[in-house]
């Protein structure tokens, strides 16, 4: 009986997914059919929940493509600046100081303060392009080697000279690094002297990490200690590594980093592309977001249980406990702190 | 000109292969050249009006880049040094085998050039690594108590380096020593020569076009490589790859990531030209002695 149910059951939905896009499509995918929307986009489980959440519904409603082109910031940037004159890609996922520099340069358009995308996002976030989510730089650590969760006074212990990992600079992580560092020298990121001495305390730093495997190999290893490192994917990445801890200090608060949704000024399909930023910053791609990769929703109609809501950065109130960097002006040192970096912190 | 001429026919028959090269491979190769003489406007990442040296002028003032190009130079050589003593025997002993496992080392010669940079160099850093094969293997037999730190250290992308590009050094070792006539290192042994004097005054001289192509192609792939000095060297061993990449995708400045990149092109070809004239130089010894 049961098992006839479930034939009956799975007829009826086969017959669903069949009809519905038959239904929906003589009227809405005459306009985009044979359209490709081109977006850039980090891989790994990103791309997984995009493609679950916004590829396939975009797909089956406009009968338009959608190509996801996987890398990091760097190369989505070079593309959509030599391409400036006659873009290709449509929509480019930035992180927090890219996205201004971006508007500033003309390459993506500026958020339309009256559309839906804008006014269900939290006031203040739309910095140059759309918010998408909300980080915070943490600390992970060994918690063989870190007994309780650590404030980052503590990376500076003489128990963990040597033992202290950095992602590759210039990046979110070392310029939140210089930040925290001179807010513990008294300053703050403007006084980069303060900030560069204070990091160079942690020398030598044991790994220059560009990716969280190479991170936590190492730190399951003993080899690292501490490392400054994004929430989110590292949150998701503990399951595996129930030596890892993660931890938000205190003072100073964790580091905001958001990523954001951004068009490409002039790009071939406008309106594909905010159907697609529709659903990427809507409440179903953001509640799983946080559910799985413990990625913040910028939405204000997200609403998350209490236990995924502990380890994600999701109201604007606790958005107030975290570091905001002065990235407009971090971006405009991005050369000489790099060769700074290079020389006084990894003494090349 | 004959149109009629077969030659000239065949020319004609290239004609679209080469314009397809040229505006695929030349034009960008020219922009890569035009936009190292730009800059980027204060504040902004677009490139600015006007052309510049100001990028080749920063590549000297600054001790740093001076530096890491000597350092991938040095690094580099000593990498060929390596694949050369090391694929001198391999190639030999392919040479002389023959049939099907000849075929199968010459396969598993090629595993690494086909499997990309980034497997080969994460599968090296557990070997590596400090609980890694090698350290594990030291340590199993006594040799050591604390873990030798490969990763991170120049020693360790030097290895990845020899790991990754020895094929190219066995591969035109093979091809030349497979050529060269068995019955001469017989008459060698025959008057009388020793095994050493047999492969310095017959073998090496013998193999010289062989060891020269490896040699530039092992010098001329570590020179360039971004991956394995990347990944071996945890980010704190600066080579004038990983530099590029560094101004290119994370500072973003494409400019002076052109200029790093004008600069390696330079010296491969004046190594090229180097090599060109050396090869020469052998050749005509060869005639005048024969």
């Amino acid at each position: 009986m049961r098992a006839q149910m479930t034939h009956r059951a799975m007829a009826a939905a086969l017959a669903a997914s069949i009809a519905l896009p038959m239904t929906l499509s003589p009227v809405m995918a005459q306009d985009f059919k044979g359209k490709t929307l081109v977006v850039g986009v980090w891989g790994g489980d990103i791309e997984r929940l995009l493609r679950q959440n916004v590829v396939g519904p975009l797909e089956a409603e406009t009968g338009a493509k959608v190509e996801l082109v996987l890398g990091g910031t760097g190369d989505r940037l070079a593309r959509i600046y030599a391409e400036k004159a006659n873009p290709t890609m449509d929509i480019a996922f930035l992180n927090i100081y890219e996205a201004p520099q971006a508007l500033k340069d003309g390459v993506v358009e500026a958020p339309d303060p009256k559309s839906p995308l804008y006014t269900e996002i939290w006031d203040g976030m739309n910095d140059g392009c759309y918010a998408m989510s909300l980080v915070g730089l943490g600390i992970a650590y060994n918690k063989k080697l870190v007994p309780n969760a650590p404030e980052w006074a503590d990376m500076w212990k003489p128990e963990y000279k040597g033992k202290i990992a950095v992602a590759s600079y210039p990046g979110s992580e070392g310029d939140g690094l210089l930040g925290v560092a001179a807010r513990l020298a008294g300053k703050d990121e403007h006084d980069a002297d303060a900030a560069f001495a204070k990091v160079s305390e942690l020398k030598p730093i044991a790994l220059t990490y560009t990716n969280l495997d190479e991170a936590f190999a190492m730190m399951d290893a003993g080899e690292v200690a501490m490392a400054p490192m994004i929430s989110g994917y590292v949150l998701s990445a503990l399951k595996t590594h129930p030596d890892i801890g993660f931890s938000f200090p205190k003072n100073p608060g964790p580091v905001l980093v958001r990523d954001m949704l951004c068009l490409v000024k002039n790009s071939p399909n406008p309106e594909l592309a905010k159907k697609f930023a529709e659903l990427a910053l809507g409440v179903k791609n953001q509640t799983d977001y946080a559910e799985q990769l413990y990625f913040g929703p910028t939405n204000k109609n997200v609403k998350l249980p209490e236990n995924v809501s502990v380890d994600v950065i999701d109201t604007p109130d606790e958005v107030k406990g975290l570091l905001q960097m002065d990235w407009p002006y971090v971006i405009t040192q991005r050369a000489d702190w790099t060769q700074r970096w290079n020389k006084d912190v990894l003494g090349q | 000109m004959n149109s009629s001429n077969p030659s000239s026919k065949a020319a004609l028959f290239l004609l679209p292969a080469v314009l397809l090269s040229a505006v695929v491979f030349l034009l960008p190769f020219v922009w890569l050249v035009y936009t190292s003489f730009k800059t980027q406007g204060s504040g902004s990442l677009l490139l600015a009006d006007g052309l510049t040296l100001k990028n080749y002028g920063r590549l000297l003032d600054d001790l740093y880049f001076v530096q890491a190009f000597g350092r991938t130079v040095w690094m580099s050589a000593l990498a060929t040094l390596l694949c050369l003593v090391i694929g001198l025997p391999v190639a030999r002993l392919i040479a002389t085998w023959s049939g099907r496992a000849k075929g199968l080392l010459l396969a598993l010669m090629l595993v690494p050039l086909v499997s990309g940079a980034l497997l080969p160099s994460l599968g090296m850093i557990h070997f590596l690594g400090p609980l890694g094969v090698v350290n594990g293997t030291l340590k199993m037999f006594g040799l050591i108590d604390t873990s030798i730190k490969f990763l991170g250290t120049t020693t360790g992308v030097i290895l990845g380096m020899v790991q990754a590009f020895l094929p190219l050094m066995v591969l035109p070792l093979v091809n030349t020593l497979s050529r060269m006539p068995r019955d001469v290192e017989a008459a060698a042994n025959s008057l009388g020569a020793a095994p050493v004097r047999v492969w310095l005054r017959v073998i090496l001289p013998l193999a010289m076009p062989g060891i020269i192509a490896g040699s530039v192609l092992v010098f001329c792939a570590a020179f360039t490589s971004f991956v394995t000095p990347q990944v071996l060297g945890q980010g704190k061993i600066a080579t004038f790859g990983t530099v590029a990449y560094q101004q290119a995708a994370l500072v973003l400045d494409w400019p002076f990531a052109s200029t790093l990149a004008v600069v390696v092109l330079v010296a491969i070809g004046l190594l090229l030209i180097l090599t060109a004239q050396f090869n020469r130089l052998i050749a005509r010894k060869r005639r005048i002695a024969s």
